[in-house]
């Protein structure tokens, strides 16, 4: 299982980082299923034993949301654009002022991007990244299903991404 | 289309699909086949989740800090003295009778929470429950031997509760009693109605107090409405998460009319938002609204219906167009 777990891990990784928002809570989670999957010891994991890991790691994930142990990726970029981080303690108020010009300056890239899309599909979008509500929440919004939104939100990324790599 | 022009299609659809609600065994099967079939997959998926990651922290970049992280309260060990008496209280002053309040003299004190306009608190009590208070609340708290109790003015509050099946759980609002031993769910207390919404646990809720109430169970995802002084109320699926999701600052709002949803937005701001005519008052909306500043507020409402604004010194006024 453990050799299992080495071969999965970095998919895993990408697959939570997705639905975390942020890799590096994935990176935390699939540390954490690590400490399961040694625990388990000796298991044949030949058959069934991908869906498996992805199962635990599931439930790690509802576990960790549940007990809101999580601070949300939105505060995370706050404070990493705020300041570092030593030992779990925030150490500066201020951001190299530099990086926030850089910031800033990409931002603005990707808002005038924004404004040259269709208007659905920057609706969607802004909605969805820029507002944090869900895809549902968004499909309400909007007054369309929640299968248009995601169309809406993926045609969005495709041309975003094409225009500023 | 290039290749790598594909590959990063693929990736946003996958990055997408990820990132729905629910995703399957077969999902993490699929995509990782997908990963393993080429190493543009794999570059491409890691530049798109780049990418996505990078816009998730746009509006943190330019907006100030993250909604207001409510503030938490812990009751001091021992509450004030301050005996606190609900409406009873209130009605027999006002009825002029005074000295004539019946209060156990072993009544346990009592502890009152409220919170003003566009004010969210998190109230921790003694036994560990939690309490979210919406904008303009008031509650009160007290804890007996036997008894946990809330008495609800006039407020919405989310309600996660300590498991303690020796000491029940009882809120009052209005004619309506809800009972319960360890659960979370949602209680709204407004305007002459009661509605509870149930996300983990069983509730038990008795609307009618006063005129031999039945006993309705409602289980996580169900709910109810109850106009005070009529009778009962039926169990009913109700979409919990949207029901709550004032805790985050959003109002969700499914085919509601106007009326309501400015009620609702006169507890967030101190400024009242007023009707202009009973046309707009029956307007309806679906949708989420953010809670921010009240004039952006205004502008969004207006934007979705067929209404506009007028702002004097002391009121907004909607109107329809």
């Amino acid at each position: 299982m453990l050799r299992l777990y080495a071969e999965k891990r970095v998919n895993l990784v990408r697959l939570f980082a997705a639905r975390l928002r942020s890799t590096a809570e994935a990176e935390d989670l699939v540390q954490d299923l690590y400490l399961k999957v040694q625990a388990m010891g000796e298991v044949d994991a030949r058959e069934g034993g991908s869906a498996l890991l992805f199962r635990m790691a599931q439930n790690l994930m509802l576990d960790r949301l549940r007990s809101g142990a999580r601070a949300s990726a939105r505060d995370e970029g706050w404070r990493r654009l705020q300041g570092a981080t030593v030992g779990g303690e925030q150490i500066a108020d201020a951001p190299a002022a530099d990086d926030v010009v850089a910031a800033r300056q990409r931002l603005a890239a990707l808002m005038a991007a924004l404004e040259t899309l269709p208007p659905r599909e920057a609706r969607a979008f802004t909605l969805h990244k820029l507002e944090g509500l869900s895809h549902a929440e968004t499909a309400i919004a909007m007054g369309v299903s929640r299968s248009s939104v995601e169309k809406h939100i993926s045609a969005a990324l495709k041309t975003l991404i094409a225009k500023l790599p | 289309m290039t290749r790598s022009q594909q590959a990063i299609a693929a990736a946003v659809e996958w990055l997408v699909r990820l990132q729905r609600p629910s995703v399957t065994e077969a999902d993490w099967l699929a995509f990782d086949a997908w990963l393993a079939e080429s190493a543009d997959h794999t570059a491409a998926y890691d530049a798109a989740l780049a990418f996505d990651q990078e816009f998730d922290l746009g509006p943190t970049q330019l907006a100030p800090p993250p909604p207001a992280p409510v503030a938490v309260i812990r009751p001091r060990l021992r509450p004030s003295r301050r005996a606190w008496i609900w409406s009873t209280g209130a009605a027999l002053a006002a009825a002029g009778v005074v000295g004539a309040v019946l209060l156990p003299l072993t009544a346990a004190p009592e502890t009152v929470y409220s919170t003003g306009f566009g004010e969210r608190k998190t109230v921790v009590l003694e036994d560990g429950s939690r309490i979210d208070l919406n904008a303009h609340s008031k509650i009160a708290v007290r804890f007996a031997r036997g008894e946990r109790h809330v008495t609800l003015g006039d407020a919405q509050a989310f309600f996660d509760v300590a498991k303690d099946p020796r000491r029940p759980f009882v809120i009052d609002a209005g004619d309506t009693r809800v009972r319960v031993v360890g659960t979370a769910f949602d209680v709204r207390h407004r305007d002459g109605a009661v509605a509870v919404a149930v996300q983990r646990g069983v509730v038990e809720v008795r609307p009618g107090t006063a005129d031999r109430p039945t006993l309705i169970r409602l289980l996580p995802g169900e709910g109810l409405s109850h106009v005070e002084g009529q009778a009962g109320a039926r169990p009913r699926p109700v979409a919990v998460d949207e029901i709550t999701s004032w805790r985050e600052g959003r109002l969700i709002y499914r085919d509601q009319p106007l009326s309501e949803i400015v009620a609702d937005l006169n507890r967030q701001f101190a400024r009242p938002l007023q009707l202009g005519d009973a046309h707009a008052a029956d307007l309806r909306l679906s949708g989420v609204l953010i809670v921010d500043r009240q004039d952006a507020m205004v502008a969004r409402l207006s934007s979705l219906l067929p209404v506009q604004a007028t702002t004097t010194p002391d009121a907004v006024v909607i109107r329809s167009r």
